[in-house]
């Protein structure tokens, strides 16, 4: 992205290993830098959380949070890998973006991923459920 | 905090899936919003990692029954995103050209029961009536009057015969008309304004907290629309106007969606006369897609379908996450239902477009069960009524 140089501004030293492409930036964020790098995008640059995505793969568990800055069309896209697996835990973005409420309590609830910070922090999808099943999106890696 | 709660669901005309909101009332006033979902959870994420690329078309056609244009083709941009594939200009404007038309109907859909919930059964049974041509037009391109499996990774699967076109194009200048009358007696009717205007507000800065997307957003001064923020197929080549209001009340999410049929005809005809010479294939060759990560989206009816596909360089997706606009638009009747009279909470809910069938199970219990008042499209009707008999008398 031509213009990712200057997006970014003010966050030198959060952004880790990046990946861009025509109107896309993937970057990593370490979890105690997330709330500056969504801070700077949301509050200062205006961005909108469109959603987050958590996966499983080989290092760790990935939370890819995916920020469109609808005046450009672009996509700004964190991410932050957690690779304790037994208790995988990373700073809520929800006291910051009011809009990432659900999704996280989602990513909880499938893949056991725990928001510190969470005002909310209840099921979304099995709260009444009687027998709800536990992290069903993990572990499913294809052979 | 209020010991009454007004319960709406989770099985409830008012809602096209099972969903649960649970109204705290004060009186007759709406004091808190508690929702409730999950009941319809049905693994698409899951299911999709194990199916083929073309064999997700049909599957993200089923999340929505109104959407399934919207979801294949965010999802056929997502794995376009990846590879950056071109599709055909003949595609491209046949792509516009189905979406335009679910825009269509689906808000043709939405006016009609928001008329039923206030009492205005006429315009309901109208907005009916001209949502058929509309589908006519679907079922006669894409051989369904829903779910048209059209799309495919390159491209579409039909093409749109240029000798078809002047039949395709007759029924517009009729829902053009209809729709002209229908925003000029939106404006002009007393009852309708007095009825719909400042309830339900939502504000413009709630809106950009929650995230919200489409004409809820649009209709509280918040100027996103994915068809001019990121134009893809043909829609960089068609002339259109994204509408956008200020006031976030029902009046205004009604008027934007009014006044984005127009908008949409207008689209719809330029395709057709496009398409009458547009030349080439309908479809590239896609024969692989590589490794890598694909973010795409498109301006459903009621707002932005997001999707994003992980890919490791077989014919699956790795990870598939998807984003229905309503997941954003239902948290915000958080900040527009509270405060609202219970005769407004109906529409207020209704008017983030969720889609419904017109059956009425709604009660209201007290904590030991007890039913205490009418059910909520009565108590909305009856409002309608009251204003209707103090400003005609």
């Amino acid at each position: 992205m031509a213009e990712r140089d200057h997006f970014l501004d003010g966050l030198e030293g959060k952004i880790g290993r990046t990946n861009a492409k025509k109107g896309r930036l993937y970057f990593e964020v370490a979890d105690k830098d997330l709330p500056d790098v969504v801070r700077h995008l949301f509050l200062t640059k205006g961005c909108r959380l469109t959603t987050a995505t958590a996966m499983e793969m080989y290092r760790g568990l990935e939370v890819l949070y995916h920020f469109s800055h609808d005046a450009s069309g672009g996509y700004y896209c964190p991410r932050v890998v957690i690779t304790d697996l037994k208790d995988p835990r990373m700073r809520s973005i929800s006291p910051i973006v009011k809009g990432a409420e659900w999704i996280e309590r989602e990513m909880s609830e499938l893949f056991g991923i725990t928001f510190e910070g969470h005002p909310h922090p209840e099921k979304l999808l099995t709260r009444d459920h009687p027998n709800p099943p536990q992290r069903p999106l993990r572990l499913r890696r294809r052979t | 905090m209020s010991n009454t709660v007004v319960p709406v669901g989770p099985f409830h005309p008012l809602l096209e899936e099972a969903e649960f909101f649970k109204l705290h009332v004060d009186g007759e006033t709406v004091t808190d919003i508690d929702t409730d979902i999950g009941y319809m959870h049905r693994g698409h994420e899951f299911i999709s990692e194990r199916k083929t690329f073309t064999q997700s078309i049909f599957l993200v056609e089923r999340i929505c029954g109104i959407c399934s244009t919207s979801h294949p083709l965010a999802f056929v941009h997502a794995i376009e995103d990846i590879d950056n594939i071109d599709i055909p200009i003949r595609a491209a404007y046949i792509r516009t050209l189905i979406g335009e038309l679910e825009r269509v109907h689906s808000h043709l859909l939405w006016l009609g029961l928001a008329g039923h919930f206030i009492g205005y059964d006429t315009l309901w049974m109208w907005a009916w009536r001209y949502r058929e041509p509309i589908l006519e037009i679907l079922e006669t391109t894409t051989g369904n009057r829903n779910h048209y499996g059209m799309l495919r990774v390159g491209g579409v699967a039909r093409d749109v015969p240029p000798e078809m076109i002047p039949v395709l194009l007759q029924p517009l200048d009729m829902i053009e008309r209809k729709m002209d009358m229908i925003a000029k007696a939106a404006a002009d009717d007393p009852v309708l304004r007095t009825r719909l205007k400042g309830v339900g507000v939502l504000s413009r800065q709630a809106a950009v907290d929650y995230c919200a997307v489409g004409p809820t957003a649009r209709a509280s001064g918040v100027a996103i629309d994915v068809r001019k923020d990121e134009p893809k197929d043909a829609y960089g080549l068609v002339d259109f106007k994204a509408i956008v209001l200020a006031n976030g009340d029902v009046y205004d999410k009604l008027v934007v969606r009014v006044l984005e049929i127009l908008e949409s005809v207008k689209i719809i005809r330029q395709c057709l006369e496009k398409l009458k010479s547009a030349p080439g294939p309908i479809l590239n060759d896609v024969k692989e897609v590589s490794a890598g990560e694909g973010i795409g989206r498109y301006e459903a009816p009621r707002g932005e379908v997001f999707h994003y596909v992980r890919t490791d360089g077989s014919n699956r997706p790795l990870r598939h996450k998807v984003r229905a606009p309503s997941y954003v638009n239902i948290p915000t009747c958080e900040a527009s239902c509270k405060g609202i009279p219970l005769a407004d909470a109906l529409i207020t809910l209704a008017s983030i477009d969720p889609c419904y069938c017109c059956t009425e199970r709604a009660i209201v219990l007290d904590r030991q069960g007890v039913r205490i008042a009418a059910d909520l499209v009565g108590l909305s009707r009856e409002k309608t009524e009251r204003l209707r008999r103090e400003i005609h008398g």
